[in-house]
């Protein structure tokens, strides 16, 4: 176990966040597409805008001389400010109202008008050669556990085009990516142990996921960490897995830092976290940003009076009260985005345990045992039955799994059979097969019935019957 | 600017102070980013030292290529210690931004004016023009003029008319996208203008990119070109006319597209005098007033409709107002010519009724494919130096402003 504060032991995160809706300079849809693009442009970006340094900017001349940039574009998702042919437009409202309410999340102090930056990039994942990107909020911080850790700055920025291919002589980069807007969150160096480090991420993540329009999947969220110990380089690592990897991965890095010789490191730079928990060098830390104004999107004066969204947090314990639902369901019901107790109203009949597991439960075990995915919100219809008493829990199986097959079901088939048809067929029953236990019959019966009829209603008349 | 200590009623910030308005202070912090900071919520600013500004000082240098500046900056660089963009018109500034151009040749240049190209006249024109005769003069031999993009054509078309015999080439080149950012067209236009002057080929032309890629440039007639988008980097085209060249950026080759002429004679400068020409641009629902406006002007070019046309011809009551115009236009005792609002194609007013109307009463213009901006500098150039045969000269063609074919390749 490593003393961290013995090691001089700082840590600090950089969150990255993709938002849904239109991209944040111009009203293209947010789509990451793939493959099968529709146009391409090629192009040369200048080095040197201008800086000086005679040997910087000659290096960066001979870097660039001979460099293309391909960019492969997608109609109905990239326009003429993605192709650097058109000026920003105003920027996007709602993204920046997201940027504002996170910053009141984190406690920051939002900036009295905001003025978005042209941040010089010259690798071409940015075509203008900038990235555009504004603080919104300062001076931070979460508290977790009874500590304060600090969160010097919320910026709202627009991600990059994706890396398609590299050569020596030209890079590819996929359009669709450019311009998604980003939340940007960037921690003081204040956690002084890996788990520390591992519960801010945590906690950021869910204040980020509490915005109905923070975007989902793979590569929509990324944490950058910044590692540094006594006597060792300050290195930044990218490309996590998940949060519980953090630990492991920085207690390995940290392992390195004091085997690796002081005399062959002396350079900061960034390292990419790998599956094993060990991190690969990437390449050498950047120096200060270049930055100047943007003077094409005019300085806005946020609006302070945003509604905060309620914290995923409190959303769950909610849950769990009202509900009595189990701790797991709930995390995984306001993980999953599902507008629960919309579904608990419309369905007030059916046992909200019930409706939860129908969203979360029920899809699970589909996948795992016949690798088929049911789309539970989408097929609300089944909710709707349950609901009506037109179907039985015990059919549920069945038809969920005949669902998630891309097949119709014929509810009919699920009715159930009403308390005289039940006695009548459990009768039958009960006389071909004359001296066997109950549970024999029941057994019988309800592979008879087939989901028509309720387990415990079937018990309750057999065993009338049989008195 | 002054590196400072704010301190507002919530916080405090350090940073250097790079603008003021009245109701918001800008500070530039260490990480580069600006915050604005509303004034009313300023309790203390401690200053401290001073930083010193990057300056823009336009020094001359002539050599036998020439740049002749008149704005829209074709070489900016960003101070990023304050965040301003500087114009660069100092020679040894240019060329370390574009260090290819020493490869081409011995490059000097000069500062002409410092325009934005919306609010040039002919009075600039004029000090172009006498520029341009020094650096002749001073056996210079091929001029880039760097210009904005919005009358860059208009420009173009008046050195044309002004330079008769120009004996070397003149490039006009601008940007669509600003030269302090990386993807700039700047230098990429800049390096093939310079390219293209190597072939020697007499004549005023403009250099733009040719499409949305950094691959190549064309070079365009200065009296066929036209800014035809507001925002792209190809928005220049050559109108009822094809290019006269093709620049491949990468490899520096010119591709050369048509013949040049011989130039013979001696260089005459024309300047422009204090002449008033207007545009009027034909619409549905015109007033015969509008036209008597132009009573006291020059001359007027009159931006029709289709192969010739113009609302001087009611049809029916509701377009009697039409007659009245064609009343007004009668009375106007000024040279006055047709153009297309079209842009692309040929005049002829021999098709409609209409059209012949207007050429009986003295309109010119039928049979030629001039842009309006052409055919509007023309008319202005002529009646500054020919006032007595503007009506034989505006039909002849002086420096390739007219054509007699048309192309099918020159529409795509």
């Amino acid at each position: 176990m490593n003393d961290y504060k013995k090691l001089g032991f700082k840590s600090g995160i950089e969150i990255h966040q993709q938002l849904d809706g239109k991209k944040l300079f111009c009203n293209c849809p947010v789509e990451i597409k793939k493959g099968n693009h529709d146009f391409e442009i090629v192009r040369r970006l200048k080095a040197s805008a201008g800086e000086s340094g005679k040997r910087d900017k000659a290096a960066e001349y001979e870097q660039a001389k001979n460099k293309s940039f391909k960019y492969l574009g997608y109609n109905g998702l990239n326009c003429l400010v993605e192709t650097d042919e058109e000026p920003p437009h105003p920027v996007n409202e709602k993204a920046l109202e997201s940027a504002v309410i996170v910053s009141k999340l984190l406690n920051c102090k939002i900036v009295d008008q905001v003025e978005f930056m042209r941040k010089v990039v010259i690798d071409g994942s940015n075509v203008s050669g900038f990235q555009r990107t504004a603080v919104i909020g300062m001076n931070g911080f979460v508290e977790i556990n009874g500590k304060k850790f600090g969160i010097e700055t919320v910026c709202l920025e627009e991600e990059a085009a994706q890396t398609v291919k590299r050569t020596a002589s030209e890079d590819t980069y996929n359009l669709s990516r450019l311009g998604i807007p980003l939340i940007e969150i960037a921690t003081a160096p204040d956690m002084t142990n890996p788990e520390e480090v591992k519960e801010v991420a945590s906690h950021i993540g869910m204040v980020l996921r509490s915005l109905n329009n923070c975007k989902r999947g793979i590569g929509s969220t990324r944490q950058d960490v910044n590692v540094s110990i006594k006597g060792g380089v300050r290195v930044e690592i990218k490309g996590f897995q998940d949060l519980k990897s953090i630990p492991k991965v920085i207690d390995k890095e940290i392992k390195r830092q004091l085997t690796v010789r002081k005399a062959e490191e002396k350079i900061p730079h960034v390292r990419k976290a790998e599956t094993d928990f060990s991190s690969s060098y990437l390449r050498p830390m950047p120096g200060s940003a270049r930055m100047y104004p943007e003077t094409d999107v005019r300085p806005i004066i946020p609006n302070l009076s945003v509604k905060l969204p309620k914290l995923l947090s409190s959303k769950t314990e909610g849950l769990e009260k009202k509900y009595g639902i189990s701790s797991d369901l709930s995390k995984e019901l306001i993980k999953k985005g599902i507008d629960f107790e919309k579904h608990a109203d419309n369905y007030g009949n059916v046992k909200p345990q019930l409706i939860a597991e129908f969203f979360i439960t029920i899809p699970k075990e589909l996948r795992r045992k016949h690798d088929i995915k049911f789309e539970a919100t989408k097929n609300l219809t089944v909710l709707k039955k349950l609901n009506e008493g037109e179907l039985t829990v015990a059919a549920l199986p069945e038809v969920t799994e005949t669902l998630a097959r891309g097949k119709k079901v014929d509810y009919s088939k699920y009715k159930q059979l009403d308390d005289k048809k039940l006695k009548i067929e459990l009768q039958k029953i009960v006389d071909a097969n004359k001296g066997a236990p109950t549970n024999a019959i029941m057994g019988l019966a309800m592979r008879e019935f087939k989901g028509k009829a309720d387990g415990k209603k079937v018990m309750q008349i057999l065993q009338e019957m049989l008195k | 600017m002054i590196k400072a200590n704010i301190i507002t009623k919530d916080d405090k910030y350090e940073g250097i102070i790079v603008k003021e308005d009245s109701d918001f202070l800008t500070l530039k912090l260490s990480s580069g980013y600006n915050i604005n900071i509303s004034k009313k919520n300023i309790k203390e600013i401690k200053k401290g030292s001073k930083i010193i500004e990057s300056k823009n000082i336009a020094k001359e240098k002539h050599a036998e290529y020439m740049i002749l500046h008149t704005g829209g900056t074709i070489a900016s660089r960003v101070d990023y210690s304050t965040g301003s963009v500087i114009a660069q018109f100092s020679p040894d500034e240019i060329l370390s931004n574009n260090p290819e151009l020493k490869e081409i040749g011995d490059f000097g240049s000069v500062l002409v004016s410092n325009i934005m190209s919306e609010a040039i006249t002919f009075k600039h024109y004029n000090k172009i023009a006498k520029a341009i005769k020094k650096e002749i003069d001073n056996k210079c031999k091929g001029i880039i003029i760097t210009h904005g993009t919005d009358t860059l054509h208009y420009t173009s078309a008046a050195i044309s008319f002004m330079l008769e015999n120009l004996p070397i080439p003149i490039v006009f080149v601008g940007s669509q996208r600003s030269s302090d950012r990386g993807s700039s067209d700047a230098s990429m236009n800049l390096i093939c203008a310079a390219r293209f002057l190597k072939e020697n080929i007499a004549g005023v032309f403009v250099c733009m990119h040719e499409n949305s890629e950094d691959n190549n440039c064309i070079i365009i007639d200065g009296t066929h070109a036209r800014k035809n988008h507001t925002s792209r980097r190809d928005a220049f085209k050559a109108v009822n006319n094809s290019p006269s060249a093709r620049v491949d950026f990468k490899s520096g080759r010119v591709e050369l597209l048509k013949k040049s002429n011989e130039v013979v004679g001696e260089l005459k400068v024309h300047l422009f005098k204090d002449i008033k020409v207007g545009i009027i641009k034909t619409r549905p629902n015109m007033f015969a007033e509008e036209f008597n406006f132009y009573k006291n002007f020059d001359g007027l070019i009159i931006e029709g409709t289709g192969i010739g046309n113009a609302p001087v011809m009611s049809f029916d009551k509701e377009s009697e107002e039409s007659d009245k115009i064609f009343e007004t236009i009668k009375k106007l005792k000024i040279p006055i010519a047709l153009t297309s609002q079209t842009i692309n194609g040929r005049i002829n007013m021999d098709v409609y009724s209409v059209s012949r109307k207007l050429k009986d009463i003295g309109l010119m213009g039928n049979q030629l494919d001039m842009t309006t901006e052409t055919a509007y500098i023309k008319l202005a150039w002529l009646l500054s130096n020919h006032p007595n045969k503007v009506k034989e000269l505006y039909s002849s063609n002086l420096r390739g402003e007219i054509t007699n074919r048309s192309e099918q390749k020159e529409y795509e």
